[in-house]
This record gives structure tokens, C-alpha cells and sequence, in this order.
């Protein structure tokens, strides 16, 4: 059994638990807090209050945060930037991309040609990791992994996106602040 | 433009065309006042949850409930909505009538001692007791039946042990608010709870000068009566669930749950009308009844009485969320070891200040007394002498509490106590503890 040595308190220690100052320390901490929250000043770094308001009010994510795909499409033609050459598709490790592309007729100086294009493109967000591999590969920076990050759907069907949605974005209920 | 605060006139003259001047004033009007009360403080004491939640947010910087209604205003009628529309379950086995009629003890344990304290001067006043601070303790004891009953009735190990545990808290911390309180009284020279407001306001100073130490005594008492943290044993939840009201549910749980913050009103405002001259703030009768503003003068006294009940009641959220719950035999140390010689001593240096103050009044022609009746009104030079007495008697305090305690921190464990004499033993020699007899 060990001994245990009570040390005597020494005069200032006991007058210290008297008027107790540890007491009155730990007050000050929590008032600083609480003035602190209502002017939402201080009280460790900048903020007052931590608390998200999220539905009404988004929270700021990392720049480097990887949320859902988007197909960008050229901001004058408003065409598909996609040229379909499945490098996507072969960079992801998750293998959850599909590119279907298709050969339409075209006409390239009097010559008929034949042109690969983007027919659909299935993009399984239930099975990817948001490595953002395919978005390295993509060589016209079409395929991007947006800030967008609420993904969740009443199925597993709706984890599945078709190019429509890749490239208009998913509808989601916005909540006024 | 003060005329706007004379309605009470108005409704007067409009009661006396429907009664006799004495059905009027004792008992028309003492029904409207007890209406108004119990209106107010019950809304008062719902707030005072939502002031608690918004409080204990803002010290852990969080936003605290802030959906219904602008920043959450409205979250209190939505609780009473929900709690009063639950189920109100009764235990299997439970003593079924005691178990429903437990809360309603407990509300107006909390409820009735309002009767008598003075919110502000004239109308203010539901009845003034000349026996008010007799009455209040009375009524707050018959709280603990409440929680006895409730405990028991529910047939729940842990209701029963919260039970237990908040009896005894109450049992021994009110011989030291009981105690505490006799040094205010001394000044005031009466139990009336209007006549220690009226003795501070004829003194112009708060009786908290003259009893720092009272004060003290008085509100960590009243925190550890009101079962509030840091005391919170009763219903301590990482132990208990939840204390004497485990088993209540809807109603009659939010009944228990307007009790406590009822109690904690209570304890506020006897703090408030003892130390803190109640409703009297320096420079307000000069400014309004003095000039005929009497309505005026009672508004404003009202608001500062608030004013002050408010501030206490901060400080028991304030101090809730800032200390950890007491053990229990720490919680027992505090009432029995420290709390009641605090307040001893403070009556017996209270008694020394005063017959001092009166055998000095008359001496080389000092005059410290200006009159003695009805309360104790000290001049200048006697209340110089009493705050004096009154930082002397903190250090005198301290000094007496620890030569009782010096030996507090050994948890008043006999078996740790023998093995801590173990530690002065001559050199040379190995300690060795004594061979552990548990086993026999």
C-alpha cells in the first residue's frame, strides 16, 4: 500500500483556497467565453460561437475539398468540352467510370469524316473515393471534381449520375438564410 | 406623461364601484397581485430555462436553441407545448397517488413563498409577514417532502437514491442558510422581509457590506439547496439517470422541472432582499417619489429588484457551467465542516461588531448610532466601523475554518488517515504499512 504524503498547505495556499482563486479563475475563463459568444469576438481564434447553422447557412469547405463531378462544357458553345478518350475511365483505381462515346458523320473541308464524340457518360458516386485522379487525367479539363458536397440520395440508383446530370448539377432544397 | 403609469388607480376606482372598499384591499386586489405574480414568475422561471440553455451555449461557444422563433425566443412555449401534450407515465408498482401528487407539493413549495416577498414598495407587496424569512425557510423544507415522496413513490432504485441523497443535501445545508441569515437580521431587527428592505433603504446601504461573508454563506447554501451544480448530487445524471424525477414524465416532470427554477428564483430573491437591498437603489426615491411620481417609483423599483434577481440568477448558471459536480462526502464536508462555523462565526463577529458600534456611540463624543428603532441605523463613522468588522471577520473566517479543516484533503478516510501518521516515521526505519485485516 503506498504511503501517501499530504504536504501541509502553506499560508499563501490556504489563503488562496479560502478566497478561492482557482474559483474565480475558472469564472473568469467561462465569462470571457460568454462575452466572447454575443459580441462573437475572440474567444481562441476569431470566433465567438463555432456552431454551423448549415441548412441555412453553407459551411465554407477546404479549397482543396473534393465533392461531386461536373462535365464543363465550353462557356461560349455551351458544347461538351469531353473529346471521349476514356482516360478518365482508365485512371480511376474505383473503375466507376463509364464513357460511351459514339461516330458521327462530319464534314472537315469538303471531306466526309467521322468524328468520335461523347454519347453518355455514368459517373457511380457511391463507389468513388474523391481521389480526383480522373480530373488529372482529364486532358481538356472537362471531368471536375466541384466544392459541392451534398450527395446523398434516397437510393442507390441515384448515386449513379448520367451526363445529364454530370453536367447540369444535381438539384438540391435551398434553405434561405 | 407620467400619468401613463397610474393604472392601478384607475382599476381601483373601478373596483370600488363594484365592491366594499374592504373587499377591495384584502381581497380583490391581493387576488390580482397573486395573479400577476404567478403569471409573471412562471413565465419568468420558463425564460430562466432558455437563459440557461442560451448562457451554457455561449460559455462552450455554441449558438444554443435558435429555431423557434427569432434566436430561439419561442423554444420555451414550444417545450411547455410538448410537455404538456406527453404521455404521463406511471410505473408499474408505483404508489400511484403519491407519485401524481408529488410535483404539485413540489410547485407550490416553490410557488408560495413568493406571498411574501417584496418585489417593490406599495403595490409591489402581496402581504408583508412579520414573520416573512421564518415563513420562507419553513416553506422551502416542505420542498425536500416533495422530493422525498417523488422519490419513493416511484419505485425506482434510482429516483429512491436521488431522494436520499438530495434529503440529506437539504437537511444539512439549511441549518447553514438558516444561520447565515441571522447577521442581516441583526441590522434589520425583524423577520419581515419588507421591513430589511425598508431598514437597508433608511440605512442607504446594501446589508452585502456588512455581511460579505453572510452573502457567501448564504448563496452557496441556496445553490446546494436548489440541488443546482456545482451540488447537483440528486440528480446527478452520469450516476443517477436522472435523480428524484427518473421516472416522471410530460406534466408533471415539467412541473418538478418549474419547481427548481422556481426555488432558484426564490433563493435569488431572498439573497437579493437580504444582501442586496431588494427593490432599494441609491438616488431612486429622491428622483421620483420625492418629486410625486409615485407609480413611477414603484415601476422603477421593480425593475431594479429584477434587475438584481437577474444577476444572481446569472451567477448560478454562471457558476453551473464552470464547476464540476462534488463528490459526496465532499458535499457533506462543505455543509458540515465549513459552511455551518462560517456561518457561526460570522453571527459571533456580526454580535461583536454591533455591541462594539454601541459601545463606542457616545464615547469622546463619536456617535455611531443614529437610531436604533425600528432597525439598526449606523452613521458614517458606524458604518466605516461595520464594513471594517466585516473584511476583518473574512480573514478572521478563514482562519478559524482552517484550523478546523486542516486536515481536509484526507477525504476523511480512517484508513487513509492512519497510513498519512505512517509518513513521520524515524529514519532509518523502512515505512511499512500495517498488514490489511480486510480479508478477516
Amino acid at each position: 500500500m503506498p504511503l501517501v504524503n499530504v504536504p501541509k498547505p502553506a499560508f499563501m495556499e490556504k489563503l488562496k483556497r479560502f478566497f478561492m482563486v482557482d474559483l474565480l479563475k475558472g469564472l473568469r475563463v467561462t465569462l470571457k467565453y460568454n462575452v466572447g459568444a454575443i459580441t462573437d469576438k475572440d474567444a481562441v481564434a476569431g470566433h465567438g460561437i463555432y456552431t454551423e447553422q448549415y441548412p441555412k447557412v453553407r459551411p465554407e469547405v477546404a479549397p482543396r475539398f473534393h465533392g461531386a463531378p461536373r462535365l464543363n462544357m465550353d462557356p461560349e458553345t455551351h458544347e461538351t468540352l469531353c473529346i471521349a478518350c476514356n482516360l478518365c475511365a482508365l485512371a480511376c483505381p474505383e473503375d466507376c467510370i463509364d464513357v460511351l462515346a459514339m461516330d458521327i458523320e462530319i464534314t472537315v473541308a469538303g471531306k466526309a469524316r467521322r468524328k468520335k464524340v461523347l454519347d453518355e457518360f455514368i459517373f457511380d458516386t457511391s463507389r468513388c473515393m474523391f481521389c480526383a485522379l480522373c480530373q488529372e487525367a482529364c486532358p481538356t479539363a472537362c471531368l471536375e471534381l466541384t466544392q459541392e458536397f451534398e450527395l446523398a440520395t434516397y437510393s442507390r440508383a441515384g448515386f449513379v449520375w448520367n451526363r445529364e446530370m454530370l453536367e447540369q448539377g444535381r438539384e438540391t432544397v435551398k434553405y434561405e438564410a | 406623461m407620467f400619468a401613463y403609469f397610474a393604472p392601478p388607480n384607475f382599476i381601483d376606482n373601478l373596483l370600488l364601484k363594484l365592491f366594499s372598499p374592504e373587499t377591495v384591499n384584502y381581497v380583490v386586489w391581493p387576488f390580482i397581485q397573486i395573479g400577476a405574480v404567478v403569471t409573471a414568475i412562471a413565465v419568468y422561471a420558463l425564460y430562466a430555462t432558455y437563459a440557461e440553455r442560451k448562457i451554457s451555449a455561449f460559455m462552450q461557444a455554441r449558438l444554443g436553441p435558435m429555431r423557434v422563433g427569432p434566436w430561439g425566443l419561442l423554444q420555451p412555449l414550444a417545450d411547455a407545448i410538448k410537455l404538456l401534450t406527453k404521455e404521463d407515465l406511471v410505473p408499474d408498482k408505483a404508489d400511484i397517488y403519491t407519485f401524481k401528487f408529488a410535483p404539485f407539493i413540489s410547485v407550490a413549495a416553490a410557488f408560495i413563498v413568493f406571498a411574501v416577498i417584496p418585489f417593490a414598495p406599495d403595490w409591489g407587496i402581496i402581504t408583508d409577514v412579520n414573520i416573512g424569512l421564518l415563513f420562507v425557510l419553513s416553506i422551502s423544507s416542505v420542498g425536500v417532502l416533495a422530493l422525498i415522496l417523488a422519490g419513493w413513490s416511484s419505485n425506482s432504485k434510482y429516483a429512491l437514491m436521488g431522494a436520499l441523497r438530495s434529503s440529506a443535501q437539504m437537511v444539512s445545508y439549511e441549518v447553514s442558510m438558516g444561520l447565515s441569515l441571522i447577521g442581516a437580521l441583526m441590522f434589520a431587527r425583524t423577520l419581515s422581509l419588507s421591513g430589511v428592505v425598508s431598514a437597508q433603504q433608511s440605512d442607504a446601504v446594501w446589508f452585502v457590506f456588512y455581511q460579505p461573508i453572510g452573502l457567501l454563506t448564504f448563496l452557496i447554501s441556496g445553490i446546494a439547496e436548489n440541488n443546482r451544480a456545482p451540488f447537483d448530487l440528486p440528480e446527478a445524471e452520469s450516476e443517477l439517470v436522472a435523480g428524484f424525477h427518473t421516472e416522471y414524465s410530460g406534466m408533471r416532470w415539467s412541473l418538478f422541472f418549474m419547481a427548481e427554477y422556481a426555488a432558484m428564483v426564490v433563493v435569488s430573491a431572498i439573497a437579493t432582499t437580504l444582501y442586496l437591498g431588494g427593490w432599494y437603489f441609491p438616488g431612486v426615491f429622491r428622483l421620483t417619489e420625492a418629486q410625486g411620481y409615485h407609480t413611477l417609483y414603484v415601476i422603477i423599483s421593480l425593475v431594479v429588484f429584477l434587475a438584481k434577481l437577474t444577476f444572481l440568477l446569472y451567477l448560478y448558471f454562471w457558476l453551473r457551467w464552470t464547476l464540476p459536480r462534488f463528490r459526496y462526502d465532499q458535499l457533506m464536508d462543505i455543509g458540515w465542516k465549513w459552511l455551518i462555523p462560517t456561518a457561526l462565526v460570522n453571527i459571533v463577529m456580526t454580535a461583536i461588531a454591533i455591541f462594539t458600534v454601541q459601545a463606542v456611540d457616545g464615547w469622546r463624543g463619536l456617535k455611531t448610532i443614529d437610531r436604533l428603532l425600528p432597525s439598526l441605523n449606523l452613521t458614517g463613522t458606524g458604518k466605516a466601523i461595520m464594513i471594517a468588522f466585516g473584511i476583518v471577520g473574512i480573514l478572521i473566517t478563514a482562519g478559524v475554518l482552517s484550523t478546523i479543516n486542516w486536515r481536509a484533503r484526507d477525504f476523511n478516510l480512517k484508513k487513509q488517515r492512519r497510513n498519512i501518521r505512517l509518513v513521520n516515521l524515524p529514519k532509518g526505519k523502512p515505512a511499512v504499512a500495517p498488514a490489511t485485516t480486510e480479508k478477516a
